[in-house]
């Protein structure tokens, strides 16, 4: 983990207030794991308000176009606030304080690549961020990945060119029924497990918590490993502040207050405590 | 042009202060409830280079805290209702404090506890533990329903825990952390005095709220929580001005420090060090690069030593 002052090489905007962020620093690139995060101040100058910095995703390394080496970290951000408002305004050129990377991200193991053959990654707009990262390490894996993607309408499900690219299949879903199924992303979720036979699928989710809560749910039922990405307001993202935490379960039902920062973000769904968590 | 000469007669400042008979390198903290057990931070910062780290509050055994949401961010500042999350003070002095003892810095323990009882449980344990340099007895935390906060409310509650506290920790110097959510912080900065306290923090966080207007809910699960960062600094400097013309013990000014002005106000007002708070969540190496600043300040306008700008505060002519 390392605290660099990186530039702002791009900035993209995607539709449905969502952007694509792209940082210059290969140091902390080359560091990521999927499923972790940065932290990134929203101002130039860090005395400056919003004084504490955001958590985001890493979506994705940026790769030097000639050396094709880590050189920056690409960031899915959402204008969801006054800190995000600040980001997105930035302009290529300008300096931003970034910490990272940080937290626990997913479970990809090697010795994974005979015992699993396929992934379910289910996203719900935004969360999208993590599985991108996930995707292309499954696949390196050997292993399938099948991803939903759902959102209120078509605006919400961006960058899914990414993952058509990577030629896996990818099952969309809308509220409105505006692109895809017109259902929750669960409903293809729940049939696509009815109808698989094989054995050795894992699961992985992010999005609202009611959704992830779903994704959860069709785990136990199913009985398949599920590993969830969370997200909270942070304070320091060192596991300091204990400010981000949930409340988890361990398996002989103690209960304890664990720090989404370090302790996650991305946790095994069964640990969590779902009767507590914000819907 | 610098001459040689010139530079050869700048002495390094004298950094060093002394708090009821421990020395300092230097007069910067980190606050308690900011820094963690200081360990989380040793990969973002030289621990060496400040005067001393006190952790997170504890108590005997663990506490699990209050439910999220527990941090909210304010204009220059942030609520928070932790609700004393601990790993507790056996488990601390058996994992985090021997890695502690490693760094050349003091490391003060901040104790919390819901009765008189458990204060002294805990004060009675840590006493005895090497490597700890003095306790910090909070009193003014408003986020937990019951507990030490009730202590800060009367003078003579204030003075009765103190006193107790002390005859339960004799080898170890008793700091009290005083809440600022009283009327005249000089009152309870005395009966403190009295009881035996061997130095004084001033001030934990203001209590708080914000509310979610499309939700009308509490930002916060627990309703209210504890105000810090720049946003209460003008108030903790008053605090810090008044509560050390109070008494004759050393005052430790914390409350929204986030740069080197920010301590050499404190000072300046009367606190013979500081514990920097807010700040080390997004600039995590902000107390060391104060440490340099305050040095810095010194060896520029050739003042010799740190001390001599404790309560130096000039008068309008």
């Amino acid at each position: 983990m390392l605290d660099k002052k990186v530039k702002v090489k791009a900035i993209r905007e995607l539709g449905a207030d969502n952007y694509l962020l792209t940082v210059n620093t290969p140091e902390q690139a080359r560091l990521v794991r999927p499923g972790q995060f940065v932290m990134l101040k929203c101002v130039e100058d860090l005395a400056e308000n919003p004084l504490l910095r955001r958590p985001f995703t890493i979506f994705d390394i940026h790769r030097s176009s000639r050396s094709g080496k880590p050189a920056g970290l690409d960031l899915l951000i959402k204008d969801v606030g006054v800190g995000t408002r600040k980001l997105v305004q930035t302009r290529p050129g300008q300096l931003l304080d970034c910490l990272g990377p940080q937290g626990h991200g997913f479970q990809v193991a090697a010795e994974m690549r005979n015992r699993v053959q396929l992934a379910y990654l289910v996203a719900g707009g935004v969360g999208i961020a993590p599985l991108f990262l996930l995707a292309q390490s499954l696949l390196t894996h050997g292993i399938r990945p099948v991803l939903f993607y759902g959102g209120a309408s078509a605006a919400d499900l961006v960058l899914r060119e990414n993952f058509e690219r990577l030629g896996i299949e990818c099952v969309y879903t809308t509220e409105d029924g505006s692109f895809g199924e017109r259902a929750l992303v669960t409903q293809p979720l729940a049939q696509y497990i009815r109808s698989y036979r094989g054995k050795n699928i894992r699961m992985y989710g992010c999005g609202p918590w009611g959704m992830m809560k779903a994704v959860h749910l069709l785990s136990i039922e199913n009985d398949i490993q599920c590993e969830v990405s969370l997200e909270a307001r942070m304070g320091c993202s060192l596991g300091a502040c204990l400010g981000c935490v949930v409340q988890t379960r361990d398996s002989r039902g103690e209960e304890q207050y664990l720090r989404v920062c370090q302790d996650g973000p991305v946790m095994n769904s069964r640990l969590i405590n779902w009767n507590t968590v914000p819907l | 042009m610098t001459k040689e000469s010139d530079k050869a007669s700048f002495k390094a400042p004298h950094m060093a202060v002394d708090i009821a008979g421990v020395r300092f390198k230097n007069p910067v903290m980190t606050a308690s409830g900011t820094f963690g057990y200081g360990l989380e931070f040793s990969n973002l910062m030289d621990l060496n280079s400040i005067g001393g780290i006190v952790v997170k509050g504890l108590s005997t055994a663990p506490i699990k805290g209050n439910p999220p949401p527990r941090v909210y961010e304010t204009p220059s500042g942030m609520l928070n209702a932790i609700g004393w999350q601990n790993i507790g003070a056996t488990e601390f002095v058996a994992r985090k404090l021997p890695v502690l003892m490693n760094y050349d810095t003091n490391v003060i323990v901040n104790i919390v506890g819901f009765e008189l009882d458990d204060y002294l449980e805990v004060t009675r344990f840590l006493n005895d533990c090497p490597g700890i340099k003095a306790l910090e007895l909070n009193i003014s935390c408003p986020n937990v329903k019951k507990g030490g906060f009730h202590f800060n409310k009367d003078p003579k509650d204030t003075y009765t825990i103190t006193a107790e506290t002390k005859k339960a920790s004799p080898r170890l110097p008793l700091w009290v952390k005083l809440s600022p959510n009283v009327t005249d912080i000089a009152e309870f900065a005395k009966a403190c005095e009295d009881a035996g306290a061997d130095a004084l923090s001033v001030i934990n966080t203001f209590v708080g709220m914000a509310i979610d207007v499309e939700k009308r809910r509490p930002r916060l699960r627990f309703m209210t929580g504890g105000l810090s960062g720049p946003a209460i600094r003008p108030i903790a400097v008053r605090m810090v001005y008044e509560a050390s013309r109070a008494v004759k013990i050393p005052v430790i000014g914390i409350g929204g420090i986030a740069s080197t002005e920010d301590a050499l106000e404190f000072l300046i007002a009367g606190a013979r060090a500081v514990q920097v708070g807010t700040a080390n969540f997004y600039q995590p190496d902000i107390s060391q690069r104060i440490a340099l600043g305050l040095q810095e300040y010194c060896r520029l306008r050739h003042i010799e030593d740190i001390n001599e700008l404790v309560g130096s505060l000039q008068p309008y002519e």
